[in-house]
């Protein structure tokens, strides 16, 4: 044997050996990320998990990544090689022979010779075996058989993690967008030229919104996510009304830039618009929303304009049937949007709301207790929240929603009213009435 | 001029062929005991001074005879007593009166041969013992003002008895590092000792005839010495010796450097005796006993668990076991 052949002879199970650690080290490594996967499958049945199917391949090709790594720093060198040589019974003859390979030397010459001779004659004896251990591969095997039909079997908890997903996308999309006319509604603000009437209401539309969006980031269920869409398309057209006429006094009034005008009445189409989209993509029954608009009838009971929010949003209803037209309803949205302090007031749906909104506060949607609603003496079941049913209704228009305690909505209200009274949004003589309505709920 | 040279003095198989015939002569001489054989042959071809421990009766000045016998070596046998004086092994300056007058002349001792039978060697006083130290080492004796050299090949082969320690000097560390074996000779088998009853009380004394002269044993040593350790079988070496050292719990001292260069000879030995020219590490793994058992002082723990210098050498083994 010459001393290339020697040199070719340790090179090709240097690579035989390369490959099966690759293959030891893969199937090791593979055994893992299934394991990882199963894990994480199992997760998934347990709590809403949605990228457990996607976390378990992305284990899995991990786990190549990993082994091709180990198996490439690891590599075996030519003297290793020749060390596993020497195993299958040469007696370290190849691995001193290759050590010494440039060395000179009546003995040193004879060695080499007698390692090249003894490799010659017995390479037969050098057995690599490139596959891993039956039972580690079978191990494997049983491994991602296991995985996959985690993966396949379809259950509940998946289920509501699609769900779950979907609403996250959503969310986000819906914030981003909520963002965006947020700022816009910002830049607006900002312009000169605004009274502070019009920049109180381009401030309070702001914090609607931002409510909207924090609603919507507390969404955690589909059926959550649907009402607080439903409570910003509400939002939507309410501003989107309201802004198309402040944009329309802005005009003739000439107070502010055209531009702004301008770019006012964009946004408010825009938003009218994001409003009917919102009712055509919205899945709760618009139609019933439609036919409940008898409030229209409570309307008439306000003393005011700003009173007859539950009549506009009567009208709103109707706009809600055809969807794309939601514009339709915003002739009565224009002052309806402004029954904040109707929490009473959407006890109009059963005749009896007071109708005694400041029309400036966008508190479109109340909670009301059925105990109270149903009895029509809100100030004798005022505290006895436990006992009831809470559930959002946009003026007479009713669907689940947050529940929240009597107290904090009551609070709520009291506390919008107290600020309207100090900024004198009230006609005169109706603090003290107010004050008293309030102070019958502590 | 020595027949092996015309033979093949530089032919590492011839050597191996020839060094494997004294080892079958040898024997003929000694029934059983092939692993003492073996590992007092590994000693021969390394140059090293090899200390015999055992019973009374098993054989170890017949050994040391017969190897003289087959290597056609001098020997001569030294039993060492309490009252044996330093000058009663390496010789004395006597004066010696003639026709010119009076002169001192030194009177070689008993060290002066090839082999040296140093029988029970820790009867002797410390100062006794130590005046084998030079010897074994250097190969000369220091008399005086003088250093005599020893004729080559030198080797002592030392035997302690392990009981009976009554009245006997147990010999210092130095001492024993300077011994490259320690070889434990066992109590034969049953069929050993019934070939070893039969050579000996029987009628016809086995014929033991010269194989190999100095000539060529030097030459086989000047071979053994040559052969290439690769850099993985070094390593596995060098680990062995130092795991003697620090983290062992059972050893309080470890071995010297001495033990690793002995440690290489013993397994270059042991590789040409088994007519491969590299060393393996099987080679190393089966010289470690004999080379590190004496040279490593064990603890208390070691001690009071009962556990032996084999033993520990067997667990650093096994610790750096290959492949």
């Amino acid at each position: 044997m010459e001393q290339s052949e020697f040199l070719r002879a340790i090179q090709n199970c240097r690579r035989r050996l390369n490959l099966a650690g690759f293959f030891r080290k893969l199937v090791s490594a593979l055994g893992i990320g299934a394991v990882i996967g199963i894990l994480l499958e199992a997760v998934s049945f347990v709590v809403p998990f949605y990228y457990a199917g996607t976390y378990a391949v992305l284990a899995l090709f991990i786990a190549l990544l990993a082994a091709s790594a180990a198996a490439y720093l690891r590599r075996t060198g030519m003297e290793q090689t020749a060390l596993v040589m020497d195993s299958f019974g040469f007696d370290e003859r190849i691995v001193t022979a290759y050590g010494n390979l440039d060395k000179e030397g009546v003995l040193v010459e004879l060695q080499r010779a007698d390692a090249m001779e003894q490799l010659q004659t017995h390479q037969d004896k050098i057995q690599i075996t490139l596959l891993p251990p039956w039972k580690r591969t079978g191990a494997l095997v049983c491994l991602l058989v296991v995985l996959l039909v985690l993966v396949l079997v379809p259950s509940e908890m998946k289920d509501r993690a699609e769900e779950l997903h979907n609403v996250k996308e959503e969310v986000e999309e819906k914030a981003q967008e909520i963002e965006e006319i947020v700022e816009a509604l910002r830049q607006m603000e900002q312009q000169e030229g605004l009274t502070p009437e019009q920049q109180a209401l381009l401030q309070e539309m702001i914090e609607s919104l931002q409510f909207s969006q924090s609603e919507y980031q507390q969404a955690s269920s589909d059926q959550m996510m649907r009402a607080a869409a439903e409570k910003l398309d509400y939002r939507y057209e309410n501003m989107g009304s309201q802004l198309a006429e402040l944009a329309q006094s802005l005009q003739s009034g000439a107070t502010v830039s055209p531009v702004t005008a301008e770019s006012m009445q964009a946004l408010a189409e825009k938003m009218q618009g994001e409003g009917g989209s919102q009712l055509v993509k919205g899945k709760t029954g618009q139609s019933d929303n439609g036919h409940n608009g008898v409030g229209d009838a409570n309307g008439q009971g306000g003393k005011s304009d700003n009173n007859g929010n539950n009549g506009g949003n009567g009208q709103d209803g109707g706009g809600g049937k055809d969807g794309q037209s939601g514009q339709s309803g915003n002739s009565g949205n224009g002052e309806g949007q402004s029954g904040n302090n109707g929490g009473s007031g959407q006890d109009g749906s059963q005749g009896s709301g007071r109708g005694t909104g400041s029309g400036s506060t966008p508190h479109d949607y109340v909670s009301i207790p059925n105990d109270i609603a149903d009895s029509g003496n809100l100030t004798g079941n005022a505290v006895d929240h436990d006992a009831s049913e809470y559930f959002h209704a946009q003026n007479g228009l009713s669907w689940e929603g947050t529940h929240m305690s009597h107290e904090a909505v009551i609070g709520s209200y009291a506390q919008n009213a107290y600020e309207g009274i100090a900024a004198g949004k009230y006609p005169s003589g109706m603090e003290e009435i107010i004050k008293e309505y309030f102070s019958n709920f502590n | 001029m020595s027949e092996w040279v015309n033979g093949g003095l530089q032919d590492p198989a011839y050597m191996a062929q020839r060094i494997a015939a004294c080892e079958k002569e040898i024997q003929k001489g000694i029934i059983g005991q092939r692993e003492i054989i073996r590992q007092v042959m590994l000693a021969m071809l390394t140059g090293g001074n090899v200390l015999l421990e055992g019973m009374p009766g098993l054989g170890k000045t017949r050994l040391v005879s017969t190897i003289s016998k087959v290597f056609d070596l001098s020997f001569k046998r030294i039993q060492f007593t309490p009252d044996l004086m330093p000058s009663d092994v390496t010789g004395t300056n006597i004066i010696i009166k003639n026709e010119q007058g009076s002169a001192f002349s030194f009177e070689r001792g008993p060290i002066f041969a090839n082999l040296i039978l140093a029988d029970e060697i820790n009867r002797a006083t410390p100062k006794t013992q130590s005046a084998l130290l030079e010897a074994m080492q250097e190969h000369t004796v220091t008399v005086g003002n003088d250093s005599h050299a020893l004729e080559e090949p030198f080797f002592v082969l030392a035997t302690q008895n392990p009981i009976e320690n009554e009245g006997t000097y147990p010999l210092p560390e130095a001492q024993l590092d300077r011994f490259m074996f320690k070889i434990l000779v066992r109590f034969p088998g049953r069929e050993e000792l019934k070939g070893i009853v039969a050579l000996t009380e029987g009628n016809q004394e086995p014929v033991i005839t010269k194989q190999m002269d100095r000539a060529g044993l030097m030459a086989a040593r000047a071979l053994v010495s040559q052969i290439p350790i690769a850099d993985a079988v070094m390593d596995y070496l060098l680990n062995i010796v130092m795991d003697t050292h620090a983290g062992n719990p059972y050893i309080r001292e470890g071995a010297s450097p001495r033990a690793a260069q002995a440690l290489i000879r013993a397994s270059r030995a042991k590789a040409f005796l088994e007519g491969r020219l590299n060393v393996s590490f099987q080679d190393v793994k089966e010289t470690a006993f004999p080379v590190l058992r004496h040279r490593i002082i064990l603890n208390f723990d070691a001690v009071s668990e009962g556990i032996s210098e084999d033993e520990v050498i067997e667990k650093i083994l096994e610790e750096n076991a290959k492949l």
